[in-house]
């Protein structure tokens, strides 16, 4: 390829997948002007995607209540009296339909640890506390991240409340914890 | 149920990554050496059990299908098994199924993962996406988001486990992160040999607390592949047939919520308890003589010490310190290199596990070969914090 046709190829890529084409450069300017032999293994920039219109099922007042009201719920078994949160229409064990409480938001963490490195959707936030938080009125455990100051002071046994974000999706990440006072 | 003996075997080297093949070219190479293994031709398997666990990895959705054309072995049953970190484990429970129940006499199962194609072009490597990759197979709704990975789940577990017995300590996973990339020294198949000092592996960076770099396997590609055969068959074209003696499987919540606790694998114990049961192994410390365990966490090595029953619930740090699994130790761990050391090519990672014993029992492991072994034990685990276990007892 001329250099002309590079830069085409580049910019193609740049907007296919949404690379930058000084990433592409980097990677494939070897490759594109001919350099590498015939038989060398030929790497191309690809990308696997689907959009969706998702359906939260029996689940949607949970996250409906975190978007419109700044509100948690959980899901009560009315023969066990176990509450799921995150919830659930029925319960697993016993096969009846669970009832919607409120919960206040408060909560406890059961397991912790900080995590240094990670995914590449989340590595700008390292280090954050990667945690299991049981909230007040469940028995169920909520995966959770915390940012804060100071990971060191989060462990085992702190007590949490969630926080509404002031742009709500209606997503788990609607709220998140932060150390009660 | 009739009896099932492995009559052939092969695996690719595991490598960070295999760019000059595609996952089912990598695949071929182990299926062509586990055939050559056997002395079998290709059509003299009756259906095909295939490991491979993550869809991104291979940039396809059920490669199982593609495989299974590249291999030849069009109009023979097959089915894709996927269990995460056990999906090895798991093929290998379903090809036994297969020949034991009597539906077929021959089955190939083979593992086969790729991975480094994916690839982050801002932060020049793969590893990022990798775990991005393997994050959608965390719950969706509830726990992607949140950002962990396959380490910070297991992490949790080992910090549970730390807090309520007092270890491992991190100088117990030093430990053994040095003896699996030891170990891996003396297997040319492995992806990370290498001689460490403890020091070295504590003051490595840390990646998710108490895992520092050294305590957490690598991503790996690869395949492995053995062929699994009645008795009948075994008897008729091998001369050193490794049996599977027993088999034991549990898959737990997934939902950490649903589980009593975090701090043992319940899956592990129930899996290990139901193999040992089939195979006749009471004291697994003295009926076993090496073992393969899933380690792609030092920590998590520690812990299945204890849900295999290598000692009491609590004690595993001890069984390291005092040499019990070391190669010259009365039942060693992981003599292949384990994850760590040989590398963690998912898909076919269980059954890697698997060839490393029977290499054992045939007497062909070379420079690492426990001298006169009998009996071996392979624990496949994955998902998150050990959903899955798959364990195998093998003899020769």
């Amino acid at each position: 390829m001329d250099k002309q046709q590079r830069e085409a190829w580049y910019l193609y890529h740049q907007q296919k997948y949404g690379i930058p084409v000084e990433y592409l450069r980097r990677e494939y300017e070897r490759e594109l002007a001919g350099q590498n032999p015939m038989d060398a293994p030929l790497e191309i920039p690809d990308k696997m995607e689907v959009f969706y219109k998702y359906s939260y099922g029996q689940q949607s007042r949970f996250f409906r209540e975190l978007r419109e009201n700044q509100a948690v719920y959980g899901a009560k078994c009315p023969q066990c009296s176990k509450v799921y949160c995150p919830p659930r229409a029925h319960c697993s064990q016993c096969y009846k339909p669970t009832e919607w409480v409120k919960l206040k938001g408060t909560g406890i963490i059961k397991a912790c640890t900080v995590q240094h490195y990670t995914t590449s959707a989340f590595i700008k936030k390292v280090p954050f506390i990667c945690a299991y938080v049981q909230l007040d009125g469940t028995d169920f455990l909520l995966m959770t991240n915390m940012e804060v100051e100071d990971v060191s002071k989060i462990g085992v046994g702190t007590r949490v409340k969630a926080a509404f974000r002031e742009n709500r999706h209606g997503t788990i990440t609607d709220f998140y914890f932060k150390p009660l006072e | 149920m009739r009896d099932v003996a492995i009559v052939g075997m092969g695996t690719t080297k595991f490598k960070s990554r295999w760019v000059d093949k595609t996952y089912y070219e990598l695949a071929f190479d182990a299926a062509k050496m586990a055939l050559e293994d056997a002395g079998l031709e290709k059509d003299r398997i009756d259906c095909a059990v295939y490991g491979i666990y993550n869809d991104f990895f291979q940039r396809q959705y059920q490669p199982d299908a593609f495989v299974h054309d590249y291999l030849g072995l069009g109009l023979k049953p097959m089915v894709r098994v996927n269990s995460g970190g056990a999906t090895g484990g798991a093929a290998l429970r379903i090809g036994y199924a297969e020949v034991a129940s009597g539906l077929y006499d021959v089955c190939l199962v083979l593992g086969v993962e790729k991975c480094a194609d994916t690839y982050n072009y801002e932060m020049k490597m793969s590893t990022p996406e990798v775990l991005r990759a393997i994050l959608y197979t965390a719950d969706m709704t509830y726990d992607n988001p949140a950002g962990r990975t396959a380490a910070s789940g297991f992490a949790l577990a080992v910090v549970a486990h730390r807090d309520k017995f007092g270890n491992p300590t991190e100088e117990q996973m030093a430990k053994v992160s040095v003896k699996n990339h030891f170990n891996a020294t003396k297997n040319p198949l492995a992806q990370s040999p290498k001689v460490l000092t403890v020091e070295e592996v504590m003051n490595s960076r840390m990646i998710v607390e108490p895992f520092k770099f050294y305590d957490n396997c690598l991503y790996t590609e690869g395949s492995s592949a053995v062929i699994l055969a009645s008795r009948e068959v075994a008897e008729r074209i091998t001369d050193k047939p490794v049996w599977i003696s027993g088999l034991g499987a549990s898959a737990d919540y997934v939902m950490p919520g649903n589980r009593p606790n975090i701090y043992t694998f319940e899956s592990s114990r129930l899996a290990a308890r139901k193999a040992y049961a089939m195979a006749g192994v009471k004291d697994p410390l003295q009926d076993l003589d090496l073992a393969e365990l899933h380690d792609a966490f030092t920590g998590t090595e520690i812990m299945a010490y204890e849900d295999c029953f290598f000692c009491e619930e609590g004690q595993g740090g001890s069984l390291i310190d005092d040499g019990t699994v070391m190669p010259d130790g009365q039942l060693p761990v992981n003599l292949s290199g384990g994850l760590i050391g040989c590398g963690h090519a998912v898909g076919a990672t269980g059954i890697m596990q698997t060839y490393e014993v029977a290499l054992h029992l045939r007497g062909e492991a070379g420079r690492r070969q426990k001298k006169g072994a009998r009996r071996g034990l392979v624990q496949s685990i994955g998902g998150t914090l050990c959903t899955w276990t798959v364990c195998l007892v093998l003899e020769r």
